[in-house]
């Protein structure tokens, strides 16, 4: 089936807001996504964009059961390592489950990946859900290592009223 | 005189963040894991569209520069995103050299961190703390952080040059 990876314009900011949701409920928290289709255009389409995105698109006559073109994506930004220089973070690589088994997810991680090596990146770097095992040996055959696991490496992150405590200047949970 | 100042990184810091760099990657037993520039940071941050930011701590000291400052201590840090709430701050790289700390001046460059997360309208401040060290992961969690890896099991992977060349090469 042919499948066109290009990047995501303003006007596909609405069907990617649907993927994102759908990949968080695969990931089985649907109730943190507070995007919206407003928030991603204002964020992806600024002067400095705060993210990148792919978007796998079919004919329409490969639509999917609910009429959708627009099957996949891939959103990354670049990031920086004080050892290595640029990086590039593949956040979030998503493919409608019936559309799975093509070779579209492959496609838009290479294409990362060569965007990466275009921009002088050193390496790619991303997350994954521990129980997500199908995701992890998809990774792990093309050569991703579990940095938590082979360095210890754990991932925190500080939001919400600590956040706003910080910045005052006050410790506290 | 006030014993430190936290501001932003200039050009003319790369060789201080180079050196403190290198301090921090030692202290993880990792400074041949340092290929980083000087060239490199003045192009990666000062540049049209800068890959990182950086914060600097200097206390003064006669001795050193003309303007009698050293710099001791920095944070690096750039804006990622999360697509479920948008924009994120994420820390990179925060370190005070050893005989410079107990002054509070780790405090107050998170203090200064969280100000501009806040005023850039990022939901969050993420970052990556290695599992032994427990100065650091006490640290952060008195000032309410969280370790999602734990919690929420998220694993951190890498893919090197090598395999993304790969990737991007073959068919």
């Amino acid at each position: 089936m042919e499948c066109v990876l290009r990047p995501c314009r303003a006007e596909d900011c609405a069907e990617v807001v649907r993927m994102i949701k759908e990949l968080a409920e695969f990931e089985k928290l649907p109730d943190q996504v507070e995007i919206s289709d407003q928030v991603l255009r204002e964020d992806g389409f600024a002067n400095d964009p705060f993210y990148r995105c792919l978007v796998a698109e079919v004919p329409p006559e490969h639509r999917s059961r609910d009429g959708h073109t627009v099957v996949g994506y891939g959103l990354y930004f670049f990031t920086y390592s004080t050892w290595k220089g640029r990086n590039i973070y593949m956040e979030d690589l998503y493919v409608m489950p019936e559309f799975r088994g093509k070779g579209i997810g492959k496609k838009l991680m290479s294409k990362i990946a060569e965007i990466g090596v275009e921009n002088r990146c050193s390496q790619m770097k991303f997350v994954v859900l521990d129980w997500n095992r199908a995701a992890i040996d998809f990774y792990q055959g093309h050569g991703a290592v579990d940095l938590t696991a082979a360095e210890g490496w754990h991932f925190f992150h500080l939001e919400g009223d600590a956040l706003k405590q910080l910045a005052r200047g006050q410790l506290g949970q | 005189m006030a014993p430190f100042r936290i501001r932003k990184a200039r050009p003319e810091d790369c060789p201080d963040l180079l050196r403190l760099i290198k301090e921090l990657a030692k202290y993880e037993d990792m400074e041949d894991q340092v290929v980083l520039t000087e060239k490199d940071l003045l192009e990666d941050g000062f540049g049209e569209h800068p890959f990182y930011h950086c914060l600097v701590a200097e206390v003064p000291g006669e001795q050193w520069t003309a303007e009698g400052h050293l710099i001791v201590g920095f944070a690096m840090y750039y804006f990622t995103y999360d697509p479920w709430i948008g924009k994120l701050l994420y820390l990179e790289d925060f370190f005070v050299m050893p005989e410079f700390r107990g002054l509070g001046i780790g405090s107050e460059i998170l203090k200064n961190l969280s100000q501009v997360a806040l005023k850039c309208r990022c939901s969050s401040m993420h970052f990556v703390v290695a599992e032994w060290n427990e100065p650091s992961i006490r640290f952060y969690k008195r000032r309410g952080a969280s370790d999602l890896s734990t919690e929420e099991g998220w694993r951190l992977f890498k893919i090197d040059k090598e395999h993304l060349l790969k990737m991007a090469t073959e068919e």
